[in-house]
């Protein structure tokens, strides 16, 4: 029971990709699809956030005492991994950049067609 | 970690997400996310990850809320409700999210156990990192070292990427060739808008200032806490789209010209790249900061690193700075940047 339960984290990520990658699809009104984007882009970073956990009391990648010099040996066992950190923090942040460009094109189509529904935009296209 | 509180967070993130998708009020759908995001950003802290947990907090559940209900009260606000079903896109999006979803749980079988410390993610090149930051770098916060010197490369173009999303936004919204206004905004300082709460004006005059000097706390001290370039940038595009929600749009541009604002978000690049160049004029690799210790008034290249880590930072900040409110005034104001939300 309990192994079959380790790793339910993994299978809410999965979830919350799929409800990101429904939306994109299924959704007709552009901010939902961008909303989408959004929780699918979430989904993948808490998945790289957990697997940089460390259990058996490991802290935050700060070095205790870190600026008196290091006197005291590191170990590696204490600190939870960096490297996913620095990945996600910036891939946040160049997320916010690209939500504005999603919703300024979203904006820029509302202003032509008078709408964010992707089927009225569709047919205003054909006609 | 807390296994329980694990649980708690990404069951409410569920209800959260679906929520988000679901609502017709596309308002309230906005509001729901930042919720969604701030439990991510709790989710976070608790499995150690301050700096992306601060990010979070600053970008994804401040900021990028703004943004969305900036957009919003700009477009329509509900969802039309459907005259002819969109059957098909259900059934496509369904088979998709349910064929990859199964792909992926299959394949979960062979993920590690969360939190194992012997994953391999944690067994490669991250112990040379947590080894080595304090010799190296002189710079308890590994994530800081790894960010600016480490992965240089990496955090360069992301910066750009920033910025070129800036243009990017400019571009579709903006009205190039514009000249800068003619009159002066100056009289909105002291005369209040009507319509506008002078309670949250007051409020808000006396935060704005404590709000930049954490920010700017955030970006100086991100060597030794929680923080750096990415945070601290955010934090102080928030405090002009702070005064631009409570005052006015034109009261903030007449703070932050646009022309301004562009010239730091190119300046901050500059930063950053001139410093790479910086180090190969000096003779060593791009980004290379441990050459700086010639001019640096540093005791030594190890110094040098942290210097130099600091000053890139200081450009990610500006950067990340002007694209958020660059990106906020268009948004806002629909390009025309006059009266805002």
């Amino acid at each position: 029971m309990a192994e079959l339960f380790a790793k339910y984290n993994y299978w809410i990520y999965i979830a919350l990709m799929m409800i990101g990658l429904y939306a994109m699809i299924a959704k007709g009104n552009l901010a939902k699809k961008i909303i989408g984007m959004s929780i699918f882009q979430t989904a993948i970073i808490v998945f790289y956030v957990s697997i940089a956990a460390k259990t058996g009391g490991a802290t935050i990648p700060i070095i205790a005492h870190g600026h008196e010099g290091a006197e005291h040996a590191v170990r590696v066992i204490d600190y939870v991994n960096p490297l996913p950190h620095v990945l996600m923090l910036t891939a946040i942040v160049v997320g916010v950049a690209t939500l504005g460009v999603a919703l300024a094109i979203a904006m820029s189509i509302h202003q032509r067609y008078g709408t964010m529904e992707e089927e009225e935009i569709l047919e205003q296209i054909r006609e | 970690m807390i296994w329980q509180f694990d649980f708690i967070i990404l069951a409410l993130a569920l209800v959260c997400a679906v929520a988000s998708i679901s609502l017709k009020d596309l308002l309230s759908a906005a509001i729901v996310f930042g919720a969604y995001s701030f439990l991510m950003c709790l989710l976070w802290t608790e499995m150690g990850a301050v700096d992306v947990a601060f990010t979070e907090a600053a970008v994804g559940a401040g900021v990028s809320t703004v943004f969305f209900i900036a957009a919003v009260l700009h477009t329509s606000r509900q969802v039309k409700p459907r005259r002819h079903g969109r059957f098909f896109y259900k059934v496509i999006g369904g088979a998709a999210a349910l064929v990859i979803g199964g792909i992926l749980l299959a394949a979960s079988a062979d993920f590690p156990t969360w939190g194992d410390p012997a994953s391999p993610a944690s067994t490669h090149v991250s112990p040379h990192y947590i080894l080595h930051s304090i010799p190296d770098t002189a710079v308890p916060n590994i994530v800081t070292s790894v960010l600016a010197d480490y992965r240089g490369f990496d955090t360069m173009f992301e910066t750009s990427v920033i910025f070129v999303a800036g243009l990017a936004v400019l571009a579709i919204l903006g009205r190039f060739g514009r000249r800068q206004r003619d009159e002066e905004p100056a009289e909105f300082a002291a005369v209040p808008i009507a319509g506008q709460s002078p309670i949250i004006q007051t409020a808000c005059r006396i935060f704005v200032p404590f709000m930049q000097l954490f920010a700017l706390y955030v970006v100086a001290h991100g060597h030794h806490s929680p923080g750096g370039g990415f945070q601290g940038g955010v934090i102080l595009a928030a405090s002009f789209i702070l005064i631009a929600i409570s005052y006015d749009l034109r009261t903030m541009l007449g703070r932050l010209r646009e022309r301004l604002n562009m010239l730091f978000a190119s300046l901050g690049v500059m930063i950053y790249a001139g410093t790479g160049a910086l180090c190969l004029l000096m003779g060593a690799n791009f980004l290379d900061y441990s050459v700086l210790h010639h001019i640096l008034p540093a005791t030594s290249p190890i110094m040098a690193r942290s210097h130099g880590m600091l000053a890139v930072e200081v450009g990610v900040a500006f950067t990340v700075m002007a694209v958020m409110v660059l990106i906020y005034v268009n948004i806002a104001s629909h390009g025309k940047s006059d009266k805002g939300l």
